[in-house]
């Protein structure tokens, strides 16, 4: 029997699931690997590490899982986080490590691009919003801040590239993850001169720019006898765990959007034109050629309400935070919708979409004397799903969206799901315990090896199976806080400046 | 109890324990001036507050000190009073002659019955703790009585009861200290922390036991934290991690396959060369000439 492997490498953990050909999950095993953060804004990743803890994991659930079940694996489809930058030298080897999404050294640079005309102009061609987590803009820090390390790079790689050329030799890129770059011109699919020119760099010391079905080339001998795989296994490039996660929950077409909350959040669409946005709110990612993945990213979706219990929780039985988590949610749901009045921002990790402000910071707003704890709870989550509404706002002014699909271990929660419908007005679908992004890679395998004739075909498999709907009479209330939280979002801009400044 | 100080060199009582320089209780019934200067410990000091309130400076961090709290100064470390005041009050202390081995060891000595692993474990959560004070430790005070007891009596059996005791104090401390740092509550930072202590001491022959002391869980609970969290045991992780060094050690020429199995934590070069490749598919010296040859 024939399975497809996919391998999900992700901001903490690489998880390796294998499917049989009907999209059945046959096993999965996830394996970590540590962020360094040798400074306040670094954040960086051993690219040595996660490749060997991804061999680590796949070898393990081959061995016992996929061999002992007698299956013979067809393909192994990768995915990855995406804006992540590795120099490598003229033999290949890491430069030292790979700079993550989340890395947010590069203010200077992105500030500059964005107050230029080129910036405009760059953003139109490439989609990807001038961020510190562009790597357009890491690239260009690198070029004015670590000189040699510049000087001796010869390929800039993202890291599924570098894990992928670990196995095959090949220096491939997908267009999903080059369209995250900000380099990438998304219209022409072809490498942005003005952006390679901002950034320092030439089109060859870039991978190859090929479509997500791409194989990239046989596996290395070495690795062909430690996992036990033989040499016809094809190894798809695959895409974006973005990509990846809207096609996994099955979204082909118009009218729906979905919202992934795990750690961070985003709020996506799927079409066949870029979302051309003046103010520069949106990403714009290919999945392949005339289907764009548009939408917003947050920085503060499930690691705010983390950090809520953390410090307000009840630890008596101190060794679960999940535990924690849900007592707190039971004392959420005593409280009405919209908290009496009490408003969160919830920016305690600045923000990205739809505000970009990089000096945002958190505020409880409208407390009085009836307030209490609880109230604080009700609060903070619903402030962290308004910011999720906030983005979906921002997205409606272009796309018409009458359905919506969640994923994610936080907007997954029953409390949360309810709490989205409500504050959207609008159903929305989810299957529990689903992993999106890896059902993506699944879809884009089979489709690969022709079980299914297109994407779209795929996509309709997906079956999700719960549906929360909206309350009219909740929505109301939400809508007469959410004015407030959307006005004041903006309005403490300068405020927020000083305070950064201050910390 | 009245005052009373037993030292090493003039207290016959401690004859039989030259690893106790000094044990005593003060009881201080006026304000003194320049009667509690700071000075650097030679030893560990343990001391426990019995009555009253004390401001006393740590390793240069002030904390005030309420009856049963403990306060633990290791070797090397200044301790005193700010301004030299020796405030109302009485205090209860040791100070054993304890001495640090490079930067995260203690050697205790033969009177311990401590383990070699887990006096290990000890070392390195009493090193790597960052607050000296153990607020309303009971316990502290208890064990203290019980030694002073012991020595004043002299009944049989008192020695091997004094040295017990000792390791008792030490390791309900240490416990102590574990549980304050509460690792559940942050099991990500607490991850980080191990991964950073192990990759500082990444040739040490780490057990089970101590990676778990060092975070203040119970091995069973540790196991499966660990598991939970990363997908791997605590020892394959370290493997990983092992590995993951090696591999850029071996992109550097110059270093012998031996040092770099030694300095990664594997206890022989035919060790290291198996791990390698069972993980990678190739051996050490496979995978160094793919990456210099191409130079």
């Amino acid at each position: 029997m024939k399975c497809i492997v996919t391998i999900e490498l992700g901001t903490n953990a690489v998880r390796v699931f294998a499917f049989d050909l009907d999209g059945n999950i046959i096993g999965s095993l996830k394996g970590y690997y540590p962020t360094f953060h040798t400074q306040p804004d670094y954040s960086e990743q051993d690219p040595d590490q996660v490749f060997l803890t991804m061999l680590y994991v796949l070898k393990n659930l081959l061995n016992e899982t996929i061999y002992p079940k007698k299956y013979k694996v067809a393909c192994i489809c990768f995915s990855s986080y995406m804006h992540s930058v590795l120099p490598v030298d003229k033999h290949g080897n890491p430069l030292g490590y790979a700079i993550t999404w989340s890395d947010t050294r590069a203010k200077k640079e992105s500030y500059e691009l964005k107050s230029s005309s080129a910036g405009k102009t760059i953003y139109k061609a490439t989609g990807t919003p001038l961020h510190p987590m562009s790597p357009l803009i890491k690239i260009a820090w690198i070029k004015n801040n670590d000189k040699d390390r510049f000087k001796q790079t010869s390929k800039i790689l993202p890291l599924k590239s570098y894990i992928i050329q670990q196995l095959t030799g090949e220096y491939m890129v997908d267009y999903s993850i080059a369209s995250a770059t900000g380099l990438l011109n998304i219209h022409k699919i072809k490498w942005e001169p003005d952006a390679l020119k901002f950034a320092g760099i030439k089109e060859n010391m870039l991978p190859d720019l090929v479509p997500v079905f791409t194989s990239a080339g046989k596996l290395k001998k070495a690795y062909q006898t430690s996992l036990g795989l033989s040499a016809d296994t094809k190894i798809i490039v695959g895409s974006s765990d973005g990509c990846m996660a809207i096609l996994g929950d099955g979204v082909s077409g118009n009218g729906v959007a979905t919202i992934t909350i795990e750690d961070s959040g985003a709020v996506r669409v799927m079409g066949d034109k870029v979302l051309q946005d003046e103010k520069q709110r949106f990403f714009n990612y290919l999945l392949t050629e005339n289907c764009y993945v548009s939408g917003g990213p947050t920085n503060n979706g499930g690691i705010i309400f983390e950090w809520f219990t953390r410090q307000f929780g009840d630890f008596k039985n101190p060794f679960d935070i999940d535990h924690s988590m849900q007592e707190l949610i039971n004392d959420a749901l005593k409280v009405p919708p919209g908290s009496d009045g009490l408003i969160f921002l919830p920016y305690l990790l600045a923000e990205r979409a739809p505000i970009w402000n990089p000096n945002a910071r958190g505020v409880y707003f409208g407390l009085n004397i009836k307030h209490e704890k609880t109230h604080f709870v009700r609060a903070t989550i619903e402030g962290i799903l308004y910011e999720i509404y906030s983005i979906g706002k921002t997205l409606e002014e272009h796309r018409n969206i009458k359905s919506l699909s969640i994923n994610g271990s936080f907007g997954t929660m029953p409390f949360c799901t309810q709490m989205v419908a409500d504050i959207y007005n609008k159903p929305v679908r989810l299957r529990q315990n689903f992993h999106s992004v890896s059902f993506g890679s699944f879809l884009l395998s089979a489709t690969e090896m022709g079980i299914y004739k297109s994407l779209d075909e795929a996509a309709k498999k997906v079956v999700l199976t719960d549906l929360y709907l909206p309350d009219k009479q909740n929505h109301k209330k939400y809508m007469q806080y959410f004015k407030i939280f959307e006005r004041l979002s903006t309005k403490l801009a300068p405020e927020f400046e000083e305070i950064a400044n201050l910390q | 109890m009245n005052q009373f100080v037993l030292k090493q060199d003039s207290s016959e009582e401690l004859r039989l324990f030259p690893h106790i320089l000094e044990l005593g209780i003060v009881k201080n019934t006026s304000i003194r001036l320049n009667a509690f200067p700071k000075i650097s410990v030679d030893g560990i000091k343990i001391f426990t507050v019995l009555e009253g309130k004390f401001e006393w400076c740590i390793n240069n961090g002030l904390f005030t000190l309420f009856p049963n709290d403990v306060a633990v100064i290791l070797p090397g470390q200044e301790f005193g009073s700010s301004n030299g005041v020796l405030e109302i009050g009485s205090y209860s202390w040791i100070h054993l002659n304890v001495q640090r081995k490079g930067s995260n060891e203690l050697v205790m000595g033969l009177w311990s019955s401590l383990s070699e692993s887990e006096c290990n474990a000890i070392s390195k959560i009493l090193l790597a703790n960052e607050s000296p004070i153990l607020s309303k430790f009971i316990d502290g005070a208890k064990i203290l009585k019980l030694i002073q007891t012991e020595l004043a009596n002299q009944e049989l059996g008192y020695h091997a009861r004094v040295n017990h005791f000792i390791d008792e104090l030490f390791i309900l401390i240490t416990r102590q200290l574990t549980k304050q740092s509460n690792p559940g509550r942050d099991f990500p930072k607490t991850f980080m922390d191990l991964e950073q202590a192990l990759r500082q001491n990444l040739s040490h022959q780490w057990t089970v036991e101590e990676m778990a002391a060092l975070v203040g869980l119970g091995t069973t609970l540790f196991n499966e934290k660990v598991k939970s969290y990363s997908g791997f045991s605590p020892i394959n992780y370290l493997i990983n991690i092992r590995i993951s060094e090696a591999i850029k050690l071996l992109k550097r020429p110059g270093i012998s396959l031996t040092d770099i199995a030694l300095d990664t934590g594997f206890y022989s070069s035919q060790h290291f060369s198996t791990t390698f490749k069972k993980l990678t598919g190739y051996t050490p010296s496979e995978f160094r000439k793919n990456h210099l040859s191409k130079k």
